[in-house]
C-alpha cells in the first residue's frame, strides 16, 4: 500500500463544553475509496470540516504528503482537497459550461475569457467520461447530471483528496451509478476519495476501507474485505440492531379499504392496487417511476385521470388533502422540510395542526393546552426523544424524531389509511427501525398503510406485499415471502453492481 | 444537523432563551427615561394620552397588518384606503344621512379587501404587487372623485369624546380591535392557521388547513381596519383630502416589522406590534417636544427601523449558535 496522502493523527475538536472529536486518527490513500459512516452527531460532519480546512483542531494533526500543515478552505482548495456536500449549490440559470468554471473563471487580463470557458468545461467533464451539453441550462438538467456538474468543478485543477458528503441521498440509482463511475475513473488516476454516507450497499459496492465512527472515537476501521453489514452496523450504533422484518400477517376478511382501479394520471398509469385493513402495501420504484405520484393521488394530491380510488367499496373522487384527510386518509409528503414540517412551530402544534377544527371548543377556540394534550397522548407511544416540553420547536429534533411527530399528527387525526412517502428519508439507521416497528404496531391495530417509497430497505423492512412500478407502471408484484433486495432492485430493473 | 448533541438521548439542553420582545421593551423604557430628562413635558398622563391617540389609527392599521405578515403576505393599499373611506363619508354624509353614509364607507373598506384578497388567492398575483396596484388606483380616484380638495365633515366628531380617564374613543378603539386580533390569534383555529401558513404553505396545505379562504379572510380584515381607521382619522380631523392616510402603510408595516413579526412569516404577534408603535409613538412625540424638525424625524424612525431589525438578527445568530 502506498503511503496516505492524508494523515490525520488524534484530532479533537470541541464546541463550547462540549467536545465532539476525542482524538480520531485517519489515513487517506491515493488510489482508494475510504468510506466514512456514523449517525447523525456522531462527529462525521466535524471531522470533515476539519479536513476540509473550515474548522481547525483543538488538538492533533494533519499531514499532508508527510508534512504536518495547518490549512484553511482556501488553503485546502490549493493543496488538492475538495469538497463536494450534499446540497448542490449551482446556478441553475446559467448552461452547463459556466457551472463547471463556476467561481473560478479563465480570464484574459480583466476580461472572462468566453471560448476557454467552454474548453475547460469540456476538459473537466471528459476527465469523469462523462459528456454533458455545455450549453444546456442547468437547471434543466436532472439531479444527477447536476451532481457531475458539481464534481467536475471540484475536480478542476489539480485534485488529490475528493471528499464526497452523501452524495446519492438525492440521486436515482442509476444517477448513483453514474457518480460510481465517476469516483471509479477519480481512484485510477490516483485520488484519494472519502465517502461519507448511510447507505451500506454503497459502501460494499465502492469502498476499499471503512472508517466508522461514533461518539466522536473511531469504532472501526478495516478494510472492506474483512468487514459484514451487520458489523458496520454495530459499530455505528454501538449494539446489534436486528434487522427486522414484519411477520407475515394474516390478511383480515372483507374487501379492500382502499383500492386504485385501473387508474392513470400524471406519471403514472393503469395502476391497480389494494389495500386492506392492518395490511402494510409497499410500492417500490426509483426516482421519476411514478411511485410518489400515486402516492399523492391516494391523498387527492393531483387527481386521477382514468380509472378510479374506491374507499371502503365506494368509488370517490377526492378534491383535495382536506377531503383525503376527512375520509380518513393520512399522507407524509417524501419532503420533510418542504412539504410536511413547520418547523418554527411547536411540536404540539404540529401534532395537532390536522385535527385542530376537531379538537377546539365550539370549532374555533383554540389553547396552547389543548395542544400539549393532543401531544401528551401520543408521545410516549411514538417514542419521541425530546425535552418533553410541548413547546419546543420540531426543528430542534433529530429528523427520525420529527417523522415521529409528523406521523403522530395523523394518529391524532384519526386517520385509518397512511399513504407515507419515503418514510425513513434522512433518517438514521437506529430510528430507522424504531419507525419500521411502529408502522407494525400500527398495521396490527387495523391501520392500513401505503409506503411508497424508493428505499428499497422501507419495502423489505415492513411491507406485507410488494409492487415494483418503472416507468409509471406496475411491473411487478411481490408477496412478503419473497420480498428482498435482489427481488426487488431486480424488478425495477438492475441490481447495485458495480 | 448538529453534532453536539448525540442521537440517543439529547439533553434537555435549554439554552437562556431571550424574549423576542425584551429588547424593544428595554429600548422603549430608555426611550421614556430620555424624553423624561430632555423635555419636562414629556412624563404626564395627558401626554401619553396625546401619543395613544396619534398612534391609534397607524395601530389598528397595524393590528390587521400583523395578521397577514404572519401569513407571509403585505397590504400596501391601507393608507389609500383611509382615504377612500374618508373620501366616501364625506361625499355621502350630507346626502344620506351618517347612518348610512358609515354602513357605505365601512363596504367600501371591505371592497379593496375583497379586491386583493381575490387577486392575491384567486389570481394569484404576488401580495406585494397586487397592493401596491390597488394603492396606486384607490390613490387616483379618491383624488379625482375629490377633485383633490379639501372636504370638511361636520356632524361626526365621536372621536373627541374622552368616556373616562380623558381617554378619547380612537384609543379605546384601538385597543378594542388589538384585543380582537390577539384573542383571534392565538386562540382560534383561524389564528393558528395563520401561523401555520406563515411557517410552511405547503404543509399548511398538507395538513388540510385551507390556505386561500385563510389569507382571503385576513386581507379582508385588513380592509375592515381600514374602513375603522378611515372613519376614525375623519372624525378626528374632521376633513379629509387627497393626501389623508399618505404613507400609513409604511408606518404600519413598520410598527409590525419592528414589533418582531418575521418577514418570512409564521413568527410575531399584537404584542410586539403594539411595543413597535409604541416605540414609534414615543420617538415622534418626545422629539416634536425637543422641536426636532420633522424631516430628521422621519430619518430617526428610518434608522430605528433598520437598528432595531439588525439587532434582531444578531440576536438571531446568537440564539442559533452552538
Amino acid at each position: 500500500m502506498s503511503n496516505p496522502f492524508l494523515s490525520a493523527v488524534g484530532l479533537r475538536k470541541s464546541f463550547g463544553q462540549v467536545e465532539v472529536l476525542h482524538g480520531v486518527d485517519l489515513d487517506l490513500v491515493p488510489g482508494t475509496v475510504t468510506a466514512l459512516l456514523g449517525e447523525n452527531g456522531a462527529g462525521k460532519s466535524t471531522l470533515v470540516r476539519i479536513l476540509a480546512g473550515d474548522h481547525q483542531p483543538d488538538g492533533g494533526s494533519i499531514s499532508l504528503d508527510g508534512n504536518a500543515e495547518r490549512y484553511t478552505v482556501a488553503g485546502a482548495r490549493r493543496r488538492g482537497i475538495r469538497l463536494i456536500t450534499q446540497e448542490i449549490s449551482d446556478a441553475p440559470t446559467l448552461t452547463v459550461a459556466e457551472n463547471v468554471v463556476l467561481g473560478d473563471w479563465p480570464t484574459v487580463g480583466p476580461w472572462v475569457n468566453r471560448r476557454s470557458i467552454q474548453s475547460d468545461a469540456r476538459d473537466a467533464l471528459a476527465a469523469l467520461d462523462t459528456t454533458l451539453d455545455l450549453d444546456a441550462i442547468q437547471g434543466t438538467l436532472r439531479l444527477g447530471e447536476r451532481q457531475i456538474v458539481e464534481v467536475a468543478r471540484a475536480i478542476r485543477g489539480h485534485s488529490k483528496l475528493i471528499i464526497f458528503d452523501e452524495p446519492t441521498a438525492a440521486l436515482s440509482d442509476a444517477e448513483a451509478q453514474i457518480l460510481y463511475r465517476v469516483i471509479g475513473t477519480l481512484t485510477a488516476k490516483g485520488v484519494a476519495v472519502l465517502y461519507i454516507t448511510h447507505r451500506l450497499d454503497e459502501v460494499f459496492a465502492i469502498a476499499h476501507r471503512v472508517v466508522v465512527l461514533r461518539d466522536g472515537v473511531v469504532s472501526l476501521r478495516t478494510p472492506i474485505g474483512d468487514t459484514t453489514p451487520s458489523a458496520v452496523v454495530e459499530a455505528m450504533v454501538g449494539h446489534a440492531v436486528v434487522r427486522t422484518r414484519g411477520q407475515s400477517r394474516s390478511r383480515s376478511e372483507g374487501g379492500a379499504v382502499i383500492e386504485m382501479r385501473d387508474a392513470s394520471g400524471d406519471g403514472f398509469h393503469a395502476v391497480s392496487l389494494a389495500a386492506h385493513r392492518g395490511e402494510i402495501i409497499g410500492i417500490y420504484g426509483k426516482v421519476a417511476s411514478g411511485v410518489a405520484e400515486v402516492a399523492e393521488c391516494l391523498f387527492g394530491i393531483r387527481p386521477v385521470e382514468n380509472g378510479e380510488i374506491v374507499l371502503d367499496g365506494v368509488s370517490i373522487r377526492l378534491k383535495g388533502p382536506a377531503d383525503a384527510i376527512a375520509r380518513g386518509i393520512g399522507y407524509l409528503p417524501p419532503d420533510r422540510a418542504r412539504d410536511s414540517a413547520f418547523l418554527i412551530l411547536s411540536v404540539a402544534q404540529n401534532l395537532a395542526a390536522p385535527s385542530w377544527r376537531r379538537l377546539a371548543h365550539a370549532l374555533t377556540v383554540m389553547t396552547d393546552t389543548i395542544d400539549a394534550r393532543a401531544y401528551r397522548r401520543w408521545h410516549e407511544s411514538l417514542g419521541v426523544r425530546s425535552t418533553g416540553n410541548p413547546r419546543q420547536a420540531l426543528g430542534t429534533l433529530s429528523g427520525g424524531n420529527q417523522q415521529k411527530v409528523l406521523l403522530g399528527r395523523w394518529l391524532e387525526a384519526g386517520s385509518r389509511v397512511l399513504v407515507l412517502g419515503e418514510p425513513t428519508r434522512g433518517v438514521d439507521v437506529g430510528a430507522r427501525e424504531e419507525i419500521y416497528a411502529l408502522l407494525r404496531q400500527l398495521a396490527d391495530a387495523g391501520t392500513t398503510i401505503i409506503v411508497a417509497s424508493s428505499d428499497y430497505e422501507d419495502i423489505v423492512g415492513v411491507a406485507d406485499n410488494a409492487l415494483v412500478m418503472v416507468r409509471g407502471e406496475i411491473v411487478a408484484r411481490i408477496p412478503h415471502s419473497s420480498i428482498t433486495v435482489s427481488s426487488l432492485t431486480e424488478a425495477a430493473g438492475g441490481a447495485i453492481h458495480v | 444537523m448538529s453534532n453536539s448533541t448525540s442521537t440517543v438521548a439529547p439533553p434537555p439542553r435549554r439554552r437562556p432563551r431571550i424574549p423576542e420582545t425584551a429588547a424593544l421593551l428595554v429600548f422603549l423604557v430608555l426611550e421614556i427615561i430620555f424624553f423624561s430628562v430632555a423635555s419636562k413635558y414629556f412624563l404626564s398622563w395627558d401626554n401619553f394620552v396625546n401619543i395613544l391617540t396619534a398612534l391609534s389609527v397607524t395601530g389598528i392599521l397595524a393590528a390587521g397588518a400583523t395578521i397577514l405578515l404572519i401569513g407571509g403576505q403585505f397590504d400596501l393599499s391601507v393608507g389609500s384606503g383611509v382615504a377612500w373611506v374618508g373620501l366616501m363619508l364625506a361625499l355621502l354624509n350630507p346626502i344620506l344621512g351618517t347612518p348610512t353614509a358609515v354602513i357605505i364607507a365601512v363596504a367600501s373598506g371591505l371592497v379593496i379587501g375583497v379586491l386583493n384578497g381575490f387577486l392575491v388567492t384567486v389570481v394569484g398575483v404576488n401580495a406585494l404587487i397586487t397592493t401596491l396596484g390597488t394603492m396606486a388606483i384607490f390613490r387616483g380616484l379618491t383624488i379625482s372623485i375629490g377633485q383633490g380638495k379639501s372636504i370638511g365633515i361636520t356632524g361626526f366628531d365621536w372621536a373627541v369624546i374622552r368616556p373616562f380617564l380623558n381617554i378619547p374613543l380612537p384609543v379605546l378603539m384601538f385597543v378594542a380591535v388589538a384585543a380582537l386580533v390577539t384573542l383571534l390569534l392565538r386562540n382560534t383555529v383561524y389564528g393558528r392557521s395563520i401561523y401555520a401558513i406563515g411557517a410552511n404553505p405547503s404543509a399548511a396545505r398538507l395538513v388540510g388547513l385551507a390556505s386561500k379562504r385563510n389569507i382571503f379572510i385576513a386581507f379582508l380584515i385588513s380592509g375592515l381596519c381600514m374602513a375603522l381607521a378611515g372613519l376614525t382619522n375623519a372624525s378626528l380631523l374632521g376633513s379629509t383630502s387627497g393626501v389623508t392616510g399618505l404613507g400609513l402603510e409604511l408606518a404600519a408595516v413598520t410598527a409590525v416589522i419592528l414589533g418582531g413579526t418575521s418577514l418570512t412569516g409564521g413568527i410575531g404577534g399584537i404584542g410586539g406590534t403594539v411595543l413597535g408603535l409604541l416605540i414609534v409613538g414615543v420617538l415622534g412625540n418626545g422629539m416634536t417636544l425637543m422641536n426636532v424638525n420633522s424631516s430628521w424625524q422621519q430619518v430617526a424612525t428610518g434608522g430605528l427601523l433598520i437598528l432595531a431589525v439588525s439587532f434582531d438578527r444578531v440576536r438571531q445568530r446568537l440564539q442559533g449558535a452552538r
